[in-house]
């Protein structure tokens, strides 16, 4: 249990926080600089901020595949403690692609929401991934818990293909890929240079808050190992004892 | 020993009739969703040669998804709203649709961009009111000479 040895760090870290200040600033700079589209105009800055929170919360979800993977294979508890913390911060990335799409939306098709395969199985991955994040705040034994999150969080994994791939199997009013496709991006190059660019900002803040979150699961799992006995809610009140010498009288 | 052995082999089993359900459903579900006739449910729009071939099912007044592109200089206003063309972009070329729209055209709404508009026959020509507009997966600057 090295967490409670070591003096506790700030969970943030020290240096990362800097660098995604430093490289969010360039992404934004980027994106505000970055010619407006031909058909969208100005609207299509809101992509570069959409399609990474989008990417973000898939690569977050393949990191809970590969550490459940990982825990099943060595049942090593930070594998477990990586999969929980990547699949929170998937969850956050999810609910904000949906957001910013909705906002994009809005101007572009004319509706905030509309019931296509593109946007209904990204709400379904969300829920799922919420369902993940239940089902560990529903299971108290340690060992339990590993076990069946990670068993979802292998099986889950299957909505990430098909979310991606739902705009090629199904018609939907969502457009198809424009970057990860075959044949090459449909995207022009100083539009497509700014949206990778976003990516990696995306990323580096996706590395910033799982190592938070992992950092403070491994310290709360140190505690509850140092803590030899839980205290049960109701422990601090006595069973009443109504006269009992009197009632030992007459018992017998 | 063989208690615990057979206790921990019982964990295993359940579990792996666990995961063997869930990955049956999740077979059914997917083949389902692939090769059953649910697919009819899923078309999120009709194509322009799929609503006329398909006009028997769709009486007048019955409201389905039409969607297209807004053919090239087919854009008329009218007292209610716009008239114009819609024709196909995934299905066969040269198959076209009149379309009144009666309403605010959405925002991004003109020549040549795609359409997804809910509505229903009237007498040949299709009648919606609702228009959602697709875009398409190409990003071009504004001031690029080339386009």
């Amino acid at each position: 249990m090295t967490p409670l040895t070591t003096a506790p760090g700030p969970v943030f870290g020290r240096r990362l926080p800097l660098v995604v200040g430093v490289a969010a600033a360039a992404g934004v700079t980027a994106a505000v600089l970055s010619p407006p589209d031909v058909v969208q105009g100005d609207l299509v800055r809101l992509l570069y901020v959409h399609v990474p929170a989008a990417w973000t919360a898939f690569l977050s979800y393949g990191i809970t595949f590969a550490a459940s993977l990982g825990w099943l294979w060595r049942r090593r508890p930070g594998m477990d403690r990586l999969a929980a913390a990547s699949a929170e911060v998937g969850v956050f990335f999810t609910a904000l692609a949906i957001a910013l799409g909705s906002i994009w939306g809005r101007p572009t098709w004319g509706v905030w929401w509309t019931w296509d395969a593109r946007l209904v199985t990204t709400a379904l991955m969300l829920f799922i991934y919420l369902g993940y994040l239940a089902l560990r705040r529903a299971t108290p034994d340690p060992l339990d818990r590993a076990k069946r999150s990670a068993v979802f969080g292998v099986v889950a994994f299957a909505q990430v293909p098909l979310v991606h791939f739902s705009v090629v199997w199904w018609r939907t009013l969502h457009q198809p890929p424009s970057v990860i496709r075959p044949g090459g991006p449909t995207m022009d190059p100083s539009m497509l240079l700014v949206l990778l660019g976003n990516a990696v900002v995306f990323t580096l803040l996706y590395v910033l808050m799982v190592r938070a979150r992992a950092r403070m699961a491994a310290t709360e799992d140190a505690l509850d190992a140092a803590q030899d006995t839980h205290p049960l809610a109701g422990a601090a009140v006595s069973a009443p004892q109504l006269a009992t010498a009197r009632s030992e009288k007459t018992d017998v | 020993m063989t208690a615990a052995r057979t206790a921990a082999r019982g964990v295993v089993g359940r579990y792996k009739l666990l995961a063997l359900v869930a990955l049956g459903a999740a077979a059914v579900l997917v083949g389902m969703l692939m090769f059953g006739n649910l697919n009819r449910n899923l078309v999120y729009y009709l194509t322009p040669d799929e609503a006329l071939a398909q006009q028997a099912d769709y009486p007048d007044g019955r409201r389905f998804q039409l969607g297209g592109l807004v053919v090239d200089g087919s854009v008329a206003t009218t007292p209610q709203g716009v008239s114009f063309t819609v024709t196909s972009d995934i299905g066969p070329a040269g198959v076209e649709v009149p379309v009144t729209f009666e309403g605010a055209p959405a925002q991004l709404f003109g020549s040549d961009i795609g359409v997804v508009l809910e509505g229903s026959w009237r007498a040949g020509t299709f009648t919606s009111d609702t228009m959602k507009v697709k875009h398409d997966e190409n990003y071009q600057p504004a001031e690029d000479p080339a386009s």
